[in-house]
């Protein structure tokens, strides 16, 4: 089986986020970057299905990020056990749609034909949570998300979603596919020295974003990025029930802008 | 003739015997990896000389090191009279040296005085293993073989003993029978205590006696020359190699493994290109640390025949005293018999050593044995003859994590924490000086001042557990206080790598080490000041292997030497009871044990610091240690609330100690045990601080 495992170095859960100056994005200066944590299950995942089939398979990092800082999460997902990887560069402003970001992954992957392809449910940064779905759609596979668990019978994939409230449902979709993972189905390895020592000879295939993407046209923007300020103020409606439904819609109409 | 034939027969096979099976044990211990330990020998004689022929270590434990000497020295003296019995059967004479006179009366009087003690240490060491049944006789590795093992040795000493004595007093019965045969020795004093007993037996009878105990006397010992060999009583021998051959580093100071470092190097260099292939192709091949026993060093592999299973390691051991599985004499067992299995195993395949499926790691001792160990040395200071389980712990870990990728499954969390982010709590590097603008400090920074008299290192706890927290503002305070010209390093200081190289994880300690060492070497300063000792053990100890040399000092040393020189006004400020705490690293590991003790002292009003029943060499470690704080062991108590009891049960109010972690833990196992209220864990330095 050959098998996509989409990863992306993302900030800390401990790093200390400032907005840059143009308000676009967070100043890196000041953070820590690991790899996203749905991420590094979601390899575990793929590391463990080649293993249960007796180590027939291959599986391929991908990766989109800085030519500074990515190939750091890339090494270490090699090291513990990925066989090669496709590093496809961008430099800051980075891309933040995830339309953009799943056209670009499969304008990159289509020549793969993968078997699966598996990533995180979302990424910690943007948290969109549609990536892993839209890219499965464009390459025309079946998809699934919030996977908590994987097994292959009779040549289809079974994979037990999560629902709310301690629910699961399994879905059985025919290959290839594309799914999700949600964290904590697995125990993440840790690196050893020798897997390390073996990455090093592994290969990783530099692309150019720009070489990706001709005549896109991101569908979403941040036009503006801030911190979240917590307020509380309370405001007493007095008067008749009319007034008071008036003076609720304008506020919900003018102020709150709900409406 | 034919009884001089026999005894020599007997006499050569049992040296046969004897030489054939040192030969294969010198055969085994040589399977192990190379180490050079012959530096400094005037200093291994010494320690030789002190440690296996005085014992000092022995008598540390009085009754059974007394009782121990007196076996040791007894068997050794008493079969000096071996001599005599080796050319009568050589040369068919009887007792060859009685005509010496009285030298030889006395001689052998005081040999039968010997004998006697020697049979009643024997019989009191029977009685602790198997009347009263010393708890560290019975542990679980001490079952089957080990305990008969122990016993048979013990009988057989009783056995020979006897036989001197009883030898003796026929002959002295004979003497009067038969003087023409029988020389006069005049009268020994425990043999004619028991002649009585003989004196129903007829000569022939009493012939029969003495030469039977003759022959079993030599039979006996020449069967025990061949017995001690397979059995754990070859410590008689190993003992000496064993000490001369120990380690005279530091304690606890673990060796680099220069094909990490080369790794590491190549990682740091900031003219690699990361998306190059750099691999040498051979990585597949290379292992690290150690799986089987030929992973081990020699000494490693001889410290397992060296064992005798006196269980002192065991029973010092805060882990099996807390009820988990570790035990290190059972690692040293496991180390000697997986030992001889593969010598075997080499020795019926012609040479080769054909794949059994078994290793030391796994098949022998496991995963959870290992991660039990909080490094506290203990075992290493009680062992009588030098042994180091400690090395064979953490090489065992080192093939885990190394070789498998398989740290403890909650400090996998911590190690890469420490690798992403400086620390292995995982907050952000750019914080680290947050508890200090937080407080309103300005703090001194290297970056800015390029040289000070003292780099103060903050250490991971200081900057981010709010417990420690504590300790570095009341340590600023005692520096500003005492005008010293200090700065530190702030977002340029990352974790030393402690807990990492405990837990297995070289590649991470040495990059950590390299990072930090050419931090260091961007400023000029006189001295490091550590308020942790497992930062000032590995600053101090373990940066030396890498071409560095700084002085560290542990914050107890500094501040002692601060009010030393009158720069440090203390007042006597406390009027609680106080006891203090050891913290492992600055105690066993480092012999610091009275720098804390003379700060408490000096800011006590009344009483001197109260001691806990478990203090100084022979403390009870907080259970953090080795890499423990990252991560919880099954089963038993928890190691700090045991100690924390200890404290209770002092009665005093206050528990001092001069570490990170021990303050940690000893903060956690105050709160669980409901003592908040009513007891305080302080900091050495914030108990100074208040001081002031």
């Amino acid at each position: 089986m050959k098998i996509g495992v989409l990863v992306k170095q993302v900030a800390g859960s401990e790093s200390p986020l400032r907005i840059d100056s143009e308000a676009k994005w967070v100043d890196e200066s000041a953070v820590d970057f690991s790899i996203n944590e749905s991420d590094s299950y979601a390899l575990e995942e793929a590391l463990q299905i080649i293993e249960r089939s007796g180590g027939d398979g291959e599986v391929v990092v991908v990766s989109m990020g800085p030519a500074g800082r990515t190939p750091k999460v890339i090494r270490e997902a090699l090291a513990k056990g990925g066989h090669r990887a496709i590093h496809i560069q961008e430099e800051a402003p980075y891309e933040t749609d995830p339309f953009m970001i799943a056209s670009i992954f499969a304008e990159a992957l289509k020549d793969e034909q993968f078997d699966l392809i598996l990533s995180g449910l979302q990424s910690d940064d943007l948290s969109s949570g549609q990536t892993g779905v839209i890219l499965g759609e464009l390459l025309g596979m079946s998809t699934a998300t919030l996977v908590m668990g994987v097994e292959v019978q009779d040549g289809n994939l079974r994979a037990k979603r999560e629902l709310e409230s301690g629910w699961f449902q399994w879905v059985t979709l025919p290959f290839p596919a594309c799914i999700t993972i949600q964290s904590g189905l697995n125990q993440p390895r840790y690196p050893s020295l020798k897997g390390i020592m073996g990455a090093k000879k592994k290969e990783i295939k530099p692309v150019s974003k720009a070489d990706l993407v001709d005549d896109l046209k991101p569908l979403q923007d941040y036009s503006n990025m801030y911190l979240f300020k917590a307020e509380k103020s309370t405001e007493m409606i007095e008067g008749s029930a009319d007034e008071v439904v008036d003076k609720l819609a304008d506020i919900f109409k003018n102020k709150i802008k709900a409406l | 003739m034919i009884s001089q034939i026999l005894f020599v027969g007997l006499l050569a096979s049992g040296i046969v015997l004897f030489a054939r099976r040192v030969k294969q044990i010198r055969t085994n211990i040589l399977l192990g990896k190379d180490l050079d330990r012959t530096d400094h020998p005037v200093v291994r004689w010494k320690t030789m000389f002190k440690v296996a022929l005085g014992q000092i270590k022995m008598v540390k434990r009085p009754v059974s090191g007394i009782l121990h000497i007196i076996v040791y020295a007894g068997f050794i003296i008493v079969n000096i009279e071996m001599l005599e019995i080796v050319l009568d059967g050589i040369l068919g004479t009887h007792r060859l040296f009685a005509p010496v006179g009285t030298l030889y009366s006395l001689l052998i009087g005081s040999f039968e005085v010997i004998a006697l003690l020697v049979i009643l240490a024997c019989a009191t060491f029977l009685v602790r293993r198997n009347v009263v049944r010393m708890k560290r006789f019975h542990s679980k590795e001490m079952t089957a073989w080990p305990k008969t093992d122990a016993n048979i040795i013990l009988v057989t000493e009783i056995l020979l003993m006897s036989a001197f004595i009883f030898m003796n007093a026929a002959d002295m019965l004979l003497q009067d029978i038969d003087p023409a045969h029988y020389a006069s020795t005049g009268t020994f004093p425990i043999s004619s205590v028991v002649q009585p007993l003989l004196l129903g037996f007829s000569e022939n009878g009493l012939v029969l006696i003495e030469r039977g105990l003759w022959w079993f006397h030599i039979v006996g010992v020449m069967a025990f020359l061949v017995y001690v060999t397979y059995s754990k009583h070859f410590h008689i021998l190993l003992a000496f190699p064993n000490t001369y051959y120990s380690n005279l580093e530091n304690r606890g100071k673990l060796p680099v493994m220069p094909a990490v470092l080369n790794e590491v190097k190549t990682m740091l260099d900031p003219n690699a290109d990361p998306y190059a292939d750099s691999g040498t192709g051979d990585e597949d091949d290379e292992n690290f640390g150690a799986n089987d026993v030929r992973d081990l060093t020699w000494k490693q592999l001889m410290d397992g025949y060296a064992c005798t299973e006196c269980g002192r390691c065991t029973s010092v051991c805060p882990v099996n005293m807390t009820g988990k599985v570790l035990s290190p004499r059972k690692i040293l067992m496991d180390t000697r018999d997986r030992l001889e299995e593969v010598g075997k195993n080499i020795r019926s395949n012609n040479g080769e050593f054909v794949d059994d499926k078994k290793s030391l790691l796994y098949t022998y001792i496991t995963e959870e044995e290992l991660w039990g160990c909080t490094t506290c040395v203990a075992c290493v200071e009680a062992c009588p003859v030098l042994i180091d389980p400690l090395s064979t712990i953490i090489d065992l870990r080192r093939y885990l994590v190394l070789s498998e990728g398989k740290p403890h499954s909650q400090a996998a969390e911590s190690l890469e924490k420490t690798m992403n982010t400086g620390n292995p709590w995982g907050y952000s590097q750019s914080e680290r000086t947050k508890w200090a603008t937080d407080a309103g400090l300005d703090l001194p920074l290297m970056s800015e001042k390029k040289e000070a008299d003292v780099l103060y290192w903050v250490g991971c706890a200081g900057s981010y557990d709010p417990r420690n927290q504590q300790v570095s503002k009341a340590m600023i305070k005692i520096l500003e206080a005492a005008e010293v010209d200090y700065a530190v390093l702030g977002t340029e200081e990352s974790c030393t790598g402690d807990s990492a190289r405990r837990l297995g994880e070289e590649y991470l300690f040495e990059t950590m080490t390299l990072q930090n060492i050419e931090t260091f070497k961007k400023y000029k300063f006189n001295k490091i000041v550590a308020p942790c000792p497992h930062c000032f053990h590995t600053i101090g100890n373990e940066y030396t292997d890498f071409e560095v040399n700084y002085k560290v000092q542990h914050h107890s040393q500094f501040i002692g030497e601060l009010v030393d020189s009158g720069k440090l006004n203390l007042k006597k400020y406390y009027d609680n009871k106080v006891t203090y705490h050891d913290p492992c690293y600055l105690g066993r590991h480092n012999n610091e044990y009275d720098a804390s003790r003379n700060i408490i002292n000096g800011v006590l009003k009344n009483d001197k610091l109260i001691e806990m029943k478990q203090n100084r060499k022979n403390s009870f470690c907080c259970g953090a240690g080795g890499g423990n704080m990252w991560y919880d062991l099954e089963g038993g108590d928890r190691i700090n609330y045991v100690r924390f009891q200890e404290a209770i049960d002092t009665g005093a109010d206050v528990v001092a100690t001069a570490c990170s972690f021990c303050t940690f833990m000893m903060d956690d196992a105050m709160k669980v045990k409901g003592k908040e209220d009513t007891m305080q864990v302080l900091d050495i330095a914030e108990m100074v601080a208040t001081a002031l």
